[in-house]
């Protein structure tokens, strides 16, 4: 509607001009005809008016709200991190489960010195990551309080496949004290709490720098990360080359072990997975076979209106009267 | 080996797909165990010794050689990115920066290079990721 009323107002500005030359070709097909010389204008003023208007509304929103105030800076941000193609990430692809039982290990020996685990039952190892009888071996290393007994006594028993993984500190002050002050966060659901999930760990883990860039400020006890928001943080870089060694002969380098403890870790915070996506799969095989049937019995509903007839028979011309 | 036996082998044969058991049935392994030890006792004996032998003295040698070779992919290959063209522009600006901060007097700025350190690790994280998931298990 805009572009027509434009293009009409140039022409009738040019018949305007070419008024002296008395070309009335225009003026006879427009349906607003009269003076051709100074009504155009008029006519176009509000169109004009309201265009000036309709784009000064929009710049002064730009004005007013187009640059975005950044609260923080990129530092206090953190980096982001980029995307890695993670294999349980695909819709038709299960947690590897031999990185599972490396991430196992690698939370064992590593992290399992700072960081509990304190969701995760021996008895969910069974299975995905150890065997029963492995995960049984595993439990009993640990003590675990019993019942109370008839004085009201409560004794040590070794750990069975219903116990918890054990936490390495017996509460969070505990856990602050021994490190300067930094808690290190319980790690059961930490891939599904932390923004960017398995890319942010991953990065965080082997993103420590040699050393920080050029007059970072790096606090006290604190490390330099750039994924870390603040990128001050108090967990040191912890794994090195040749760190584990792994049972499968893999070599233990700082990016494998980061990934094979990342894919454990979202096994952790999220063991449902493998049985959601398989119960994903048979929702799309029930819902394709139901909707194959309906296709066919709407066929065969549909049959007798397909294939009827509608038969005009026009009477005899002989016969009928016009 | 009963008819219900039979039943179920043929149907196991019979079906397209086959079923995964994460450990052998006990049954299974005992049968295995007794049959290796009717057989091989003596010969398989002073073998698996022999073997282990020289597999300890492997392993021992390979071990040392490994751990001073093991090279993280991902610092290689972001080193790579790093020094590429594609990253070329961010190299140049964090370089510059860490010259000018590193020559300057003491209280006459507080800048640091953080933020283009940013700039760099970004390019290079994101030229590295497809090249370090292809080398990694």
């Amino acid at each position: 509607m805009l572009a027509r009323s434009c293009l009409r107002s140039t022409r009738a500005i040019a018949s305007a001009r070419n008024g002296a030359v008395k070309i009335t070709k225009r003026a006879a097909s427009s349906s607003s005809s009269g003076s051709a010389a100074d009504s155009p204008l008029r006519m176009n003023i509000a169109a004009v008016a309201a265009t000036t208007v309709a784009a000064g509304s929009i710049a002064w929103y730009y004005h007013l709200y187009g640059p975005t105030a950044h609260a923080m800076t990129p530092a206090e941000e953190g980096l982001h991190a980029p995307k890695y193609p993670w294999v349980h990430e695909q819709f038709f692809k299960t947690f590897d489960h031999q990185a599972l039982r490396r991430g196992f290990q690698v939370y064992r020996e590593v992290c399992a010195s700072c960081h509990s685990l304190s969701r995760v039952p021996y008895r969910a190892l069974v299975g995905t990551i150890l065997t029963s009888d492995e995960a049984k071996a595993l439990a009993e290393e640990n003590e675990y309080d019993t019942e109370p007994n008839d004085q009201g006594e409560i004794e040590k028993r070794p750990g069975k496949l219903a116990d918890y993984l054990p936490s390495p500190y017996p509460n969070d002050e505990a856990a602050r004290f021994s490190n300067n002050g930094a808690l290190p966060p319980d790690l059961s659901l930490i891939v599904k709490a932390r923004h960017g999930g398995c890319n942010y760990i991953f990065s965080l883990l082997t993103g420590y720098p040699d050393e920080p860039p050029a007059g970072a400020q790096v606090g006290d006890g604190l490390n330099f990360n750039p994924y870390f928001p603040g990128t001050g943080i108090a967990m040191a870089r912890v794994l090195y080359e040749g760190l584990v060694d792994y049972e499968d002969e893999t070599p233990a380098t700082t990016s494998q072990m980061a990934k094979d403890v990342v894919e454990f870790l979202n096994w952790a915070a999220e063991p449902e997975l493998d049985d959601r996506k398989r119960m994903g799969m048979k929702v799309l095989v029930v819902t394709s076979v139901m909707f194959a049937l309906s296709v066919w019995v709407k066929r065969y509903k549909w049959a007798w209106v397909k294939s009827r007839k509608i038969v005009y028979d026009p009477p005899k011309s002989g016969n009928s009267r016009h | 080996m009963g008819i219900w036996d039979t039943l179920t082998d043929l149907i196991e044969a019979a079906t397209p797909w086959t079923t995964a058991e994460a450990e052998a049935s006990v049954a299974q392994e005992e049968q295995a165990k007794e049959t290796t030890e009717t057989k091989e006792e003596p010969e398989a004996e002073e073998a698996a010794a022999k073997e282990e032998d020289a597999e300890e003295e492997e392993e021992e040698e390979e071990e040392e050689e490994d751990e001073e070779d093991l090279v993280d992919p991902k610092e290689t290959f972001e080193e790579e990115c790093r020094q590429s063209k594609q990253c070329a522009p961010v190299k140049h600006h964090f370089d510059e920066c860490v010259d000018r901060v590193t020559n300057a007097t003491e209280d006459s700025t507080k800048e640091d290079c953080v933020e283009e350190f940013f700039h760099l690790a970004h390019c290079a994280t994101q030229c590295a990721a497809p090249k370090l998931w292809s080398v990694l298990k």
